[in-house]
């Protein structure tokens, strides 16, 4: 495996799917993998089949919920969609996400004093 | 809903659609796999290619899929399901284990419960009554003399009591009740079918007093019992038998002694008197009519409403809320002391004062002596029972995971979850505790009623939960404690050490043993302790059952006529007459006689104060020379099978006009004439006012009991005597009698429709039931004793066995280097019979302690009886050998290779 290439966080994939939806709307699985990998630009490598894992414990906690419908290509498929709750989670993880990658940014930026 | 509950809940709901979410996410992934591999198609790659590179970027689908079908839902009851069907696997791998953990449990557990319940009801219940602490039941050592007294002796009182203590004594209530007669019973009609129902004749405030409620109507009323109304309350369990809970039962006439009664209510459910071990069936006001005197009296007697001086009604008491019972008692007393004179005899100063007590308002007030006693030393065999049971499940147990351990070892290298393992153990002992107890119970079900109709309670008796879920618990705690006590000595060695060592070294814990033998000698002393009690009332049963009676009660019926419209003396001896000439004319019957005592039935008249020729008996003063006595009609000797020593049987020749004639038996003859010879010699009371002539003198035979010492007896003739209102017929007919039951039955009706027959059952009938507390007794004694022996073997079959599967190593060596085979066995043998014999060394003492307390329940056995002991300690060697021969043959049959091969 190409050294640089980052395995996901754990729990990052929650948050980039509950961005995904927000922001294109109801999508099925591929769609979601492919923005990911899109928005990514390979720099993150993922196993597609565990944005499904993710998608289950999202719809436990209803912040997503999901429907049958066919997609571009005339396939039956699952289309996710973000839910009222899940919009508000996404607001609270973002906010927690920013705060701690700045926090980390600041401890990064620090140079070491001679 | 926090987003854990909400997470919960979808997995519960996905728990129903499992297949369906199943299919769903396959179509899903295959979906995207299909687009996965187009995508690449597109970016130029062979279609085999693409879907392998496809398959390769989404991962490992069958990882997926379980993934996802754990945490779609809850592993939770999948979990369990799984435990409990490993559980279920590993019982019915080892069903002898399982069946006999389980029986233990069920009938240790189960007697205890029943007899627990028993003696609970018996000794503890309250009455159901609102604030049952304030009610008491009024007792007294004793009464003026001059009274006449009916009932039991210290819960009688008089009319005059009863209205001083209500007036004056300051008590919130005082309650009384009076039964219908000795049996508590009177006849009663509800459709045109006569019977016998119980029932008490009751103050006006019984059930306000009481606090007890109707189902349906009203209780009673102070102006029923001024007006002596003729209205009735039923019992629950009354109108349900009689009116199937009709609830237009309200209204309706009951005919008690032929009088009709209105129906105005039905007691509360669970109310069944204040009478004891007798449930009533009815209610009646206090009434004045001749044929409602106290406990069925004749009336010519003097009725208790006006004769002052018959002490014949009990009371039960109220105290106000505040009052203490002490203070209650003081002032009740103070009425008492005055009141007790009323219409007996002038107070003097130097009469002693009769003490009144409060009785708590228990289920039971006149407690059975004998029954209470026989109750606690059931309670203590089952306490022993249960012990060994307890035991032996628990060693069983022991020995079962301990000889598990090298399982567990391998399956903690295999790499089981300790939560894992540990789960499974415990869902095993749930298992197995669970079982027992479900068996448990069906058995305290059955044993409760069994007990209760011993005990005659019909009382809502039901076994006491309580006492089945503590046992059960503790059961429980001990299963767990030492079902998982192998699994931390698994735990605590790392698995390779278990595996690596061998039976002779975990044979070596010598404490462990220790622990074990001493738990199999006191189980062996308990079975011991048993078997000499259930040996000593087997013992009993058997005397009491080849007691010679001195009669022939087989072919006999009887049963009791109590004519409802003969009121005075003449009267009554001519349907009596009557009656028996009747019967006589039925075709089969042999010959027909009464009797006022039913013999066997426990009843009898007991008289002291006679003069023979008008001198003292055989120089014993008069008023010492007691004996019992009978009223009788003629053929009555021929009639039992009594055989006639002397002189004739009473006749229809002794009319009232012929001279009054006694017939006495040999106990009688020898000890107040000196003389078999007695025909001829005239009896008379010492007032001189009666004589009555020696016709005959009659062989010794039992009247009250089977138990009942020969003692002198005298026999008249009721057509000679006074008042009788009440006669039991005693007919001889060839085969079953009760076949001839429905003839006679026929014939009675004719006589009078309201006339039930009073308890019909064959003479052999009344004997067994007098022994039948005893013959039940010494039955569950025998029961205990051969259940004893059973867990015994089990438990020592079980430990000897498992001792032996753990000392192959060590049998193997032993042979390699020359034992033979006797050898081996007798090692097995010697080491169980030493076990027994320390067990018996302890075992007798307890056993002779318990003997002395047994004493009082034994008839013609001393409590120190030696082939009861014998027998005991026989039976306790042989079950500790034959629990030992199969493992000390699978001990000689212990091939010496292959012990050491295995190693």
């Amino acid at each position: 495996m190409a050294a640089d290439k980052s395995e996901v966080l754990q729990g990052t994939l929650d948050l980039m799917i509950l961005k995904t939806l927000e922001a294109l709307g109801p999508l099925h699985g591929f769609g979601i993998a492919r923005r990911i990998e899109q928005l990514s630009e390979d720099v993150l490598t993922l196993n597609e089949g565990t944005v499904y894992t993710s998608l289950l414990r999202l719809q436990q906690k209803s912040w997503i919920r999901s429907e049958w419908g066919v997609s571009e290509n005339n396939r039956r498929a699952r289309f996710y969609s973000i839910t009222d709750r899940g919009l508000k989670q996404l607001a609270v993880e973002t906010e927690n996400w920013e705060r701690i990658a700045g926090v980390i940014g600041r401890v990064l930026a620090l140079e070491a004093k001679a | 809903m926090s987003d854990r509950a909400l997470t919960f809940m979808a997995k519960l709901k996905a728990l129903f659609a499992q297949r369906r979410a199943d299919s769903a996410f396959d179509e899903e992934m295959e979906t995207h796999l299909e687009m996965l591999a187009e995508k690449y198609e597109r970016e130029g790659m062979s279609a085999k290619e693409a879907a392998q590179t496809a398959r390769r970027q989404f991962g490992n689908t069958t990882l997926l899929r379980q993934r996802q079908r754990e945490s779609r839902t809850t592993m939770f009851f999948a979990n369990v399901w799984r435990d409990v069907r490993f559980g279920v696997r590993q019982l019915t791998k080892a069903p002898v284990f399982t069946i006999v953990c389980v029986l233990t449990l069920a009938l240790g557990v189960g007697a205890n419960t029943a007899v627990f319940s028993v003696m609970h009801a018996v000794l503890m219940k309250m009455l159901p009554v609102e604030d049952a602490s304030h009610v008491f039941y009024l007792h007294t050592t004793g009464w003026p003399d001059g009274v006449s007294q009916t009932g039991d002796s210290n819960t009688s009182f008089s009319y005059p009591v009863y209205r001083a203590l209500r007036e004056q004594s300051g008590l919130q209530e005082v309650m009384a009740f009076i039964p219908m007669s000795f049996s508590g019973k009177a006849p009663v009609r509800v459709g045109a079918v006569p019977e016998e129902a119980a029932g008490d004749m009751v103050s006006g405030n019984y059930f306000r007093g009481l606090g007890v409620g109707t189902e349906l109507g009203r209780g009673f009323v102070e102006k029923d019992e001024d007006d002596h109304t003729a209205v009735t309350v039923i019992s629950e369990k009354f109108w349900t038998t009689h009116y199937s809970r009709s609830r237009d039962v309200i209204g309706k006439t009951l005919y008690i002694k032929s009088v009709p009664f209105t129906i105005v209510g039905v007691a509360i459910k669970g109310f069944e008197g204040t009478e004891g071990k007798r449930s009533l069936d009815f209610w009646i006001p206090l009434q004045s009519r001749p044929e409602f005197n106290a406990w069925g009296s004749p009336a010519e007697d003097g009725m208790y409403l006006t004769k002052q001086n018959f002490w014949c009604m009990k009371l039960m008491v109220r105290t106000e809320a505040g009052v203490s019972r002490e203070q209650a008692l003081a002032r009740t007393q103070a009425v008492f002391d005055q009141a007790a004179y009323i219409g007996v005899r002038q107070k003097h100063t130097d009469d002693p004062t009769y003490k009144l007590s409060f009785m708590d308002a228990k289920q039971f007030d006149s407690q059975d002596d004998s029954f209470a006693r026989a109750l606690k030393t059931l309670m203590a065999m089952v306490g022993l029972v249960l012990l060994i049971a307890m035991s032996n499940v628990v060693m069983l147990l022991m020995a079962r995971n301990a000889s598990r351990q090298r399982e567990f070892a391998v399956r903690l290298a295999l790499g089981a979850g300790r939560t894992e393992m540990f789960r499974q153990l415990l869902t095993e002992s749930v298992l197995l505790v669970a079982l027992g107890g479900i068996a448990a119970w069906a058995f305290a079900l059955g044993a409760t009623h069994a007990l209760g109709s011993w005990a005659q309670i019909q009382s809502n008796l039901q076994p006491d939960g309580t006492v089945l879920w503590f046992t059960l618990s503790v059961l429980f705690v001990l299963a767990l404690v030492f079902g998982l006590a192998p699994l931390r000595a698994a735990m605590s060695n790392s698995p390779e050490m278990v595996l690596r060592s061998s039976a002779t070294v975990s044979q070596s814990n010598w404490q462990k043993m220790r622990v074990g033998n001493a738990v199999i000698v006191t189980q062996i002393a308990m079975c011991l302790v048993l078997l000499v009690g259930a040996g000593l009332l087997l013992g009993t049963l058997r005397n009491l059952l080849n007691t010679p009676l001195g009669q022939k009660p087989k072919g006999l019926l009887v049963f009791g006529v109590h004519p409802q419209h003969a009121h005075t003396k003449e009267e009554s001896i001519a349907f009596f007459v009557a009656l028996q000439q009747r019967l006589r004319t039925i075709p089969g019957v042999e010959s027909v006689s009464m009797a006022e005592n039913r013999p066997g039935s426990g009843w009898s008249s007991n008289n002291a104060g006679i003069l023979v020729d008008g001198h003292k008996p055989n120089g014993i003063e008069p008023g010492q020379a007691s004996f019992r006595r009978n009223v009788v009609g003629a053929d009555y000797f021929r009639t039992m099978g009594v055989q006639v020593l002397q002189g004739r049987d009473f006749s229809d020749a002794d009319s009232p006009s012929a001279p009054k004639a006694v017939i006495v038996n040999e106990t009688f003859a020898k000890k107040y004439l000196g003389t078999l010879n007695a025909v001829g010699h005239v009896l008379s009371d010492p007032s001189g006012s009666e004589s009555d002539l020696i016709v005959g003198v009659v062989k010794d035979h039992k009247y009250t009991s089977i138990t009942e010492e020969a003692m002198p007896m005298l026999w008249t003739l009721f057509a000679q005597g006074g008042a009788v209102n009440q006669l039991n017929v005693e007919m001889r007919v060839p085969g079953d009698p009760m076949a001839m039951l429905p003839t006679v039955r026929k014939v009675i009706s004719q006589i009078d429709p309201d006339m039930p027959l009073l308890e019909p059952m064959t003479q052999s009938a009344v004997f067994e039931q007098s022994i039948a507390q005893q013959v039940l007794f010494a039955r569950l004694a025998g029961c205990f004793g051969v259940l004893a022996i059973v867990l015994i073997a089990t438990g020592l079959y079980g430990t000897l066995a498992y001792r032996i599967s753990r000392r192959v190593a060590e049998i193997g060596i032993r042979m390699a280097l020359g034992a033979q085979r006797s050898q081996v066995v007798w090692m097995v043998l010697r080491g169980s019979l030493l076990l027994c014999a320390a067990g018996v060394v302890l075992g007798v003492p307890l056993a002779m302690a318990a003997g002395k307390g047994l004493e009082s329940s034994l008839y013609g056995m001393k409590s120190l009886d030696a082939a009861s002991y014998a027998l005991a300690i026989a039976g306790v060697a042989l079950v500790a050998l034959l629990a030992s021969a199969v493992p000390a043959g699978r001990a000689a049959n212990v091939s010496p290779t292959s012990a050491l091969r295995m190693e």
